[in-house]
């Protein structure tokens, strides 16, 4: 398992309820030592495909690998490294924080146990440990599901919605620890509909919808495959739409203030060509800023263009 | 050992289930006897001493009866917390088989129950040597069967509801199982159409484990050897059922 370079391989790995597939023929790749995000919009299928990588539930068809391991062969071996927070984490709600910690361990090896306090003091629980779960906020709950996770020392943490809930202050911690499991050579698989989490969080993505995985791989890449947009301050925005009109390459032009438009480039056209002719019309332009597109309009522009394709 | 102990733990910080329980166990033979050292003392002539066989008899016919509710509350909430609280989904991603996670909830439940079930029946016992008085004593072999009779009805029950727990929620499982050991199985015993399918009640295979009465009671006649194999036979299908249902089932 040691030196492993890719931790979850899935090849057409389907499953279906009746005829609605949830996960629909996905092959996905998540390398060792990154935080991967898995997004896409609520009932893409984020859930059922954890749930399957894990085992929970059996898949209808395809292969699954988790740290180089074929599953269900290998499944004890593979899970004995790999600690996973499915849906929202649940607990024993009459039992303690330790004692919820010390079920788990014991249906894990023996060190396990020997984990459990440094697994609470790591999410900061340390001081509630012996409080009953009830007592506990959602965000607690999340911890705790996070220091279950690490009774495992695991290889690879899979974290369903990990900020659901959460609080911006919450939201920053869970950011901080999920950056520190990775930084200590782990594998975090989050899924989440948080475009921005996922970009704040995140190395690596898959963007799924409807069951399918649209694309994978560096958030930056993957941004960076929507369509340039450039941002120009003008003196005379009125005159400045009509000779970008007549540029066929400009293929959007919309206001973002009272002097500055927001344009969306193809076909190789660059600012400079822009500048070039809006100087030559007579619009004097005070600023021109390429923009970087976000992760989030890459991925409205990739869910949009499926929704536009059923 | 250590899933075992984990399943104790979960039990026993149930501290509604842990008073019920102790009150349907222990709590009923002390109110009993109580009740009958406290009628002799104050009415000798009309109220024998509080111990001897035939209170024994009675004592342990309470304490079994109502022992036996607290063993289907345990055996049900065995069955039923991991998967009622959501936690059954994150001990099966430790990589453990179901069928293990499944197949501790037995010797937990019975860890927590039986230590409950002695303590009762053990002052039952003592009480009625103590409290015996001039009246005749139960013998060394009446004892024996008496708290086989309670182990044996009390084990399978649990292991029932542990397996039916698989299936259904605790309160089901609850009601279901109070209803057919105190309604619908002592009605189908006493149905003499039914004959020799009689011997395949719960119940009455545990009922042969009881010393015989004065009368013989109304017990279906078997020997040991069936009345064991009865009762094997109900906690195996029902364990089987429940951890092929556990193992199957989406965790």
């Amino acid at each position: 398992m040691r030196g492993v370079e890719t931790v979850i391989e899935t090849h057409a790995l389907t499953k279906k309820f009746g005829d609605r597939a949830a996960v629909n023929g996905v092959d996905l790749t998540v390398p060792a030592g990154v935080a991967f995000g898995f997004l896409g919009p609520n009932g893409a299928g984020k859930t059922t495909m954890i749930r399957t990588l894990l085992g929970l539930t059996q898949p209808t068809s395809g292969d699954v690998a988790l740290l180089g391991l074929p599953q269900p062969a290998k499944r004890a071996e593979a899970l004995a490294r790999v600690g996973a927070i499915v849906e929202e984490p649940r607990f024993h709600p009459h039992l303690t924080g330790r004692e919820n910690l010390k079920i788990v361990a014991a249906a894990r090896d023996r060190a396990a146990e020997g984990r459990i306090a440094e697994s609470l003091e790591r999410v900061g629980l340390a001081h509630r440990a012996d409080d009953r779960v009830k007592t506990y906020s959602l965000g607690m709950r999340q911890r705790l599901g996070i220091a279950r996770c690490l009774l495992a020392d695991p290889a690879l943490l899979i974290l369903d919605e990990p900020m659901n809930g959460l609080d911006p202050a919450g939201i920053l911690d869970m950011r901080r620890l999920i950056r520190s499991f990775v930084e200590e050579g782990r594998t975090v698989f989050l899924s989440s509909h948080l475009l921005d989490e996922v970009e704040k969080t995140c190395d690596q993505v898959a963007i799924v919808d409807q069951g399918v995985v649209v694309v994978q791989g560096a958030v930056g890449e993957i941004a960076a495959q929507g369509e340039p947009t450039l941002l120009i301050e003008i003196d005379d925005t009125a005159a400045a739409r009509k000779v970008l009109g007549g540029e066929p390459r400009v293929t959007h032009v919309e206001d973002e203030g009272a002097s500055i438009l927001r344009l969306t480039l193809g076909d190789g056209l660059v600012p400079a060509e822009i500048n070039r002719v809006l100087v030559n019309a007579g619009v004097a332009v005070s600023r021109l800023e390429p923009a970087r597109a976000t992760l989030e309009e890459t991925f409205l522009s990739i869910t949009s263009r499926l929704g536009a394709n059923e | 050992m250590r899933l075992i102990g984990a399943e104790v733990l979960k039990l026993v910080r149930r501290r509604g289930l842990m008073a019920w329980s102790l009150i349907l166990t222990v709590g009923t033979v002390v109110t009993a006897e109580v009740v009958l050292v406290v009628l002799h003392a104050v009415n000798p002539d009309h109220h024998g001493p509080a111990g001897g066989a035939t209170n024994l008899e009675h004592t342990v016919f309470i304490a079994s009866g109502l022992g036996n509710i607290a063993a289907i509350l345990i055996g049900a909430t065995a069955g039923t917390q991991d998967v009622g609280n959501g936690v059954f989904r994150d001990l099966v991603v430790t990589g453990r088989k179901r069928s293990t996670l499944f197949n501790v909830r037995v010797p937990g439940a019975l860890a927590v129950f039986l230590p409950m079930l002695a303590l009762g029946l053990g002052l039952a016992i003592a009480c009625s040597f103590a409290f015996a008085g001039d009246l005749p004593n139960t013998s060394g072999s009446e004892v024996a069967k008496y708290v086989e009779y309670s182990v044996a009805i009390s084990v399978v029950n649990i292991v029932i509801a542990v397996g039916l727990a698989a299936f259904a929620s605790s309160r089901v499982v609850v009601g279901v199982l109070i209803a057919w050991n105190a309604i619908v199985a002592q009605l189908l015993v006493q149905i003499s159409s039914l004959g020799g399918v009689r011997k395949f009640i719960d119940t009455a295979a545990a009922e042969h484990f009881l010393p015989l009465t004065n009368d013989g009671g109304s017990r279906i006649a078997m020997s040991s050897v069936t009345a064991l194999l009865v009762l094997l036979g109900w906690a195996l299908v029902f364990s089987r059922g429940g951890s092929w249902w556990t193992s199957r089932r989406d965790a």
